[in-house]
């Protein structure tokens, strides 16, 4: 958790707005970092997390949450995290004679054009319940429930069409933003130019994806590397979009520049990096 | 044009709000609502991207009474069974449907949020021909309906344009709208304005895009600098009494020139005896 990007986005453990969708997407860079301040923030804030993580293993969350100050083996023991690795999901799937049959949410890898309604399911009966009710009987239980995926230009990458990832993520947000009132933090990872302009709604999956998520998200925040190339002290700049109703309609679009440490990051105005000034 | 269209569309009327990801064209969709609540119309909302809270908070302070909504948010797939609107009864007899439930005379008006949903799932054709028989069959009195232009092929876009009569393109930079308004008599009429959303969702137009701005307001060279180029007035009538060393006036070229007495007089001598024909004079002729 980046104690600088909460007082960007304005909350706190304690305090944050629900029914929120985020998108964090990326050109050129890795927004991964973000999704692990996400991680860390709502399990501090007490909240009923379903990860869905289809890019790194559980062991490689569990390492830089270590750093960064959450247990998540601890979070899983006392129900606040269910965490589907797709990693090893995937070569339960794919492999017919294990032991294992995999996980049924991962069922698209056997027909990707059946889209991605068990892997909705998955995750809707992840968070629709409350973590240690059990434990806290005069709570009314944890807090919201949130869904976090990383990321989905992995699910492109197996097949999966745009249009159905784009269901999915109108599920999640009618379901767990909506119905349930939680947040639901999404990561996409664009690795190529944006050099399709001059078709602008081809199917080109992964900028339609993109484009699609823009449209059905609160709030956005895009990373990407420095305009004028690499430099060791910056490693590149943060766009916060707030989508949200403004008083005046406006979208309000803001610009940060961020260094990723061993145990954090840190975000400053452009310009104002300690190793300039 | 703007507030022409907000009066109110000609029955049979259909009209589209392109808007892309850099600005959302939803208030200014919320504003047409609004306005129709306000001349005591029948609206009906057929919803696929923002659930019902969502739409009565936008539209606080309306007469939210002749609202009629119909929940295509919560499962448009049927996923969940939670018996809503699905994206596959979209056809021209369920919507019908949907639209008689209000018990007016008048037939409503069907505001669609958003087109791009539908035509993800529906065919294109198909959801042509369900809006032709909509507007033409008499079902709804107008339809309005927000479409995403950066989420389809240009040709899509098109041709569901070619169905409206009228077409608000929300330019990027979130306050310029371009209209394009067919009128029944064939006349295609198009416009550019500058408006902006208040907080009750009236729209107030502002001045049309003025291409003059960079002409006026030159910045002023003189200001802002540390020596002095300004000219005080003695300063300035000095300069104009100065004379120039080499621009002459009337009277000191007469004096110099004496044109009155000049005359030229010319005697050819034999070098000037120029033969045309032969000018080097070697021929041997």
């Amino acid at each position: 958790m980046f104690a600088e990007l909460n007082s960007i986005l304005n909350v706190s453990p304690e305090h944050f707005t629900t029914g929120e969708f985020v998108l964090l997407s990326d050109r050129q860079s890795d927004a991964s970092f973000l999704m692990h301040h996400f991680l860390g923030f709502y399990l501090r804030a007490g909240c009923q997390v379903c990860f869905i993580g289809l890019a790194q293993s559980l062991s490689h969350y569990s390492a830089v949450s270590q750093r960064l100050g959450v247990s998540l083996s601890q979070a899983k023991e006392r129900g606040q995290l269910v965490f589907l690795e797709g990693l090893n999901e995937c070569s339960a799937i794919l492999n017919p004679d294990g032991v294992r049959t995999g996980s049924e949410a991962m069922a698209f890898l056997r027909n990707p054009g059946a889209g991605l309604r068990a892997l909705f399911q998955f995750a809707h009966s992840s968070v629709n319940h409350s973590w240690g009710a059990e434990e806290r009987a005069g709570d009314a239980g944890g807090g919201p429930p949130v869904v976090l995926v990383d990321d989905v230009s992995v699910l492109l990458s197996l097949g999966v069409s745009a249009d159905a990832v784009l269901d999915f993520s109108h599920y999640c947000r009618a379901t767990v933003c909506s119905q349930l009132k939680g947040n639901v933090v999404i990561l996409l990872r664009c690795d190529r130019e944006e050099d399709d302009y001059d078709d602008v709604g081809s199917d080109e999956g992964l900028e339609r994806l993109l484009r699609g998520l823009t449209h059905q998200c609160s709030l956005a925040l895009h990373v990407q590397g420095l305009p004028t190339g690499y430099c060791r002290d910056i490693h590149g700049q943060v766009e916060v979009c707030d989508r949200r109703r403004r008083a005046d309609g406006q979208q309000k679009k803001t610009t940060f520049q961020y260094k990723v440490h061993d145990r954090g990051a840190s975000f400053f105005a452009p310009g104002t990096s300690s190793a300039v000034l | 044009m703007l507030h022409d269209l907000l009066q109110g569309l000609d029955a049979g009327g259909f009209l589209i709000i392109q808007d892309s990801c850099s600005y959302s064209g939803r208030r200014l969709l919320w504003s047409f609502i609004k306005a129709a609540l306000n001349r005591a119309e029948v609206v009906h909302v057929l919803s696929f991207e923002v659930s019902e809270d969502e739409l009565k908070n936008g539209l606080q302070e309306s007469p939210i009474e002749r609202l009629h909504f119909h929940n295509a948010y919560s499962d448009p797939l049927g996923w969940t069974s939670r018996g809503a609107f699905t994206v596959d009864q979209f056809c021209v007899e369920r919507v019908a449907q949907l639209a008689k439930q209000s018990s007016r005379v008048k037939p409503p008006i069907l505001v669609i949020d958003s087109l791009s949903w539908v035509l993800r799932h529906v065919s294109p054709p198909a959801v042509c021909k369900t809006l032709q028989q909509l507007k033409n069959g008499g079902f709804v009195g107008n339809l309005i309906s927000l479409l995403h232009s950066d989420m389809h092929p240009r040709g899509m876009v098109g041709s569901l344009c070619q169905l409206a009569t009228s077409v608000i393109t929300v330019a990027a930079g979130g306050d310029q709208a371009k209209i394009t308004r067919r009128l029944k008599s064939g006349k295609v009429l198009q416009d550019e304005e500058l408006f902006s959303i208040k907080d009750d969702l009236t729209v107030v137009g502002q001045s049309k895009p003025s291409r003059a701005d960079p002409q006026e307001q030159e910045a002023d060279p003189t200001a802002n600098l540390t020596f002095n180029l300004r000219l005080s007035d003695t300063e300035r009538d000095a300069k104009e009494k100065l004379a120039l060393p080499f621009v002459f006036s009337k009277e000191k070229k007469a004096a110099l020139l004496h044109t009155s007495s000049g005359r030229i007089v010319y005697e050819p001598d034999a070098n000037d005896d120029y033969d045309q024909e032969d000018p080097d004079d070697d021929l041997d002729v």
